[in-house]
């Protein structure tokens, strides 16, 4: 295995449901198609990708929570089938959200009952609860109960969980989703603070700054398959050859963008939710030229701010996975 | 298994019983279920047997006992991996070096023993609300057929959770399985009452073996010998209850991760 912390050769993951209800059909979805990737040990590897990609899948797999259908992936060497109780002992792992608690009990009780699941001595235990309460900025919280905290504070109490053991890879499958701006930087840093102790970390999220200011390598998930693979500044010179137009909208139809898709000089249009309005992310070769022609396919509607910048790693995503983001 | 592993282990049925425990004090479902439910079928039986009560008052605590300790292993333990599942807590479990049938059987242990208090409050009522005599006439070995009635419930408990996950139409029969075996299992009143040909589904029912157990030391119409044997048929039901607990888990196990319903979408 090498240097290599973890393995993924040709992997796939399918499930089997059901449609209709009088004249049910099986139905396959493959949500892991073919996969191949590899994670050096001590690197901090991204997993981008759209909803239903299969970044939770892949994780699920790696994790041992899910058996592949075929390929083979390892994790510190070991097989995820085979071996799954010599990788668990030496893994953590969270998954986006604030579930997975027990809310009745305080945060100190959480972490005592989990560190006894992973054979923690109690007296190192005791002075590791301390000391991750600390690092995940909790101290002085742990004994309130958990259905008091904030979903900030359950996230940072999860990534304390995950690090009871002190494992050696850490799998973060959307850690700061729901956080507000705030709880997500200080969970950045946390990230960022567990890179430095060397750990191997695999970090699955939606939003690209955060692929870029924290990842080495980020690999491009979409529909099962990895699309790209590179350092964030190597997949940001795949679209140095495009300049980015951002419009604010109040509102627009599915057919302005279709109109908008089919202007000529346009490359990728894709629509953001960003609280009361959207953003309009248009790629174009053309750079402000193609502004022109933009604003008259929207004229008519209620529009915010227009930029005109230069590309990101969001617009190099974007571009790779068409507009999906 | 190694000394320090077995420690562990130990360690481990030893925080998931307190954690249960602290968990389920402030449950609602769970008090009714252990407290009130058992309490008002005590009151239900101790008024219809009216003055016959006096010479049966020990007969109908522990009954009432033994409906508190099923009900809370068929909704309760029944219901213990489903319910880490749905609070999103089961992927952590499996994917954890302690085999999750430990920390199930922590979680039993807690339920089974927690609900000894629906006897103790029975007890409490009989005694002081009916001053009924409520003295028992084998102590030592009502105490040991307790003991061995508390490991044949946890037990059997460690088959239906699996089951329940496995089979989620199955936990839909729940609440018509509750009376069955109140009645099939002579809880409160003897099976000779019921036709005959219910006697071999009351035989393969743990629950029954407890009774016969737990009523024969009470009351003292059993002799030693007799409760020794009730005894070892309900150990011999433990045993093979938990050999077919680990095939169950076992393929549990296999099957969610499988399936991927270990945890809800």
């Amino acid at each position: 295995m090498g240097s290599h912390a973890i393995e993924v050769v040709h992997l796939k993951r399918t499930y089997q449901t059901t449609v209709g209800v009088l004249r049910r059909k099986a139905r396959t979805v493959e949500a892991v198609r073919d996969i191949s990737f590899s994670i050096s040990t001590g690197e901090l590897f991204g997993l981008v990708g759209p909803n239903g990609a299969g970044k939770t899948t892949t994780v699920k797999m790696l994790t041992t929570l899910l058996i592949p259908t075929s390929g083979q992936a390892r994790v510190l060497g070991y097989d995820v089938v085979r071996d799954a109780g010599h990788i668990q002992a030496r893994i953590g792992f969270i998954f986006g959200g604030d579930r997975g608690l027990y809310w009745r009990l305080s945060g100190v009780d959480n972490l005592r009952y989990f560190s006894s699941l992973y054979h923690v001595d109690p007296d190192v235990s005791r002075k590791r609860i301390h000391y991750l309460l600390d690092l995940v900025g909790l101290t002085g919280r742990g004994d309130e109960r958990v259905e008091g905290y904030s979903r900030g504070m359950r996230q940072r109490l999860h990534i304390a969980r995950a690090l009871l053991h002190d494992p050696e890879v850490l799998f973060l499958d959307e850690p700061t989703i729901g956080l507000d701006p705030v709880g997500a930087r200080e969970l950045r840093v946390v990230i960022r603070d567990l890179q430095a102790e060397k750990k191997t970390i695999l970090l699955t999220t939606h939003y690209m700054f955060e692929a870029d200011e924290l990842c080495q390598r980020v690999g491009v998930i979409n529909h099962g398959d990895i699309i790209a693979l590179d350092t964030p500044k190597g997949l940001k010179t795949t679209v140095r050859d495009l300049s980015v137009i951002e419009i604010d909208v109040f509102g627009i139809a599915s057919e302005r963008l279709d109109a908008l898709r089919s202007q000529p000089g346009i490359d990728t249009v894709s629509l953001h939710e960003r609280g009361q309005k959207q953003t309009l992310l248009i790629h174009s070769p053309e750079g402000s030229e193609a502004l022109q022609g933009v604003m008259d396919a929207l004229s008519g509607l209620h529009l915010g701010g227009v930029t005109v910048r230069e590309p990101t790693l969001e617009d190099a995503y974007v571009r790779l996975v068409g507009g999906e983001a | 298994m190694n000394l320090e592993r077995l420690r562990s282990n130990l360690r481990v049925i030893g925080y998931a019983f307190v954690m249960t425990l602290k968990q389920n004090v402030i449950d609602g479902f769970i008090i009714f279920t252990i407290l009130i439910q058992p309490l008002i079928i005590a009151l239900l039986a101790l008024w219809m047997m009216d003055d016959r009560a006096a010479s049966h008052a020990i007969f109908i605590v522990v009954g009432s006992g033994l409906t508190g300790l099923w009900s809370s292993l068929l909704f309760i333990s029944g219901n213990s991996i489903n319910v880490e599942r749905w609070i999103g807590t089961l992927e952590f479990m499996v994917a954890m070096p302690t085999p999750i049938t430990t920390i199930i059987f922590g979680k039993n242990l807690a339920h089974v023993t927690q609900s000894l208090a629906s006897m103790l409050l029975s007890y409490a009522l009989a005694g002081i609300l009916f001053q009924l005599d409520l003295s028992i006439a084998r102590p030592g070995l009502f105490l040991v057929s307790l003991l061995f009635t508390i490991i044949a419930f946890v037990a059997f408990g460690l088959i239906i959770a699996p089951i329940f996950v496995m089979n989620p139409g199955v936990r839909g029969w729940q609440n018509a399985m509750e009376f069955p075996v109140y009645i099939l299992s002579g809880f409160l009143f003897p099976i000779a009452l019921l036709p005959g040909w219910t006697t071999p589904a009351s035989y393969i029912l743990a629950p029954y073996w407890a009774a016969r157990a737990l009523h024969g030391a009470s009351s003292g119409e059993a002799t030693p010998a007799s409760i020794l044997l009730y005894l070892a048929i309900l150990i011999a039901f433990s045993s093979l209850y938990v050999l077919i607990s680990r095939w169950l888990f076992k393929v549990m196990l296999h099957k969610t991760r499988v399936d991927a319903t270990l945890g809800l979408q």
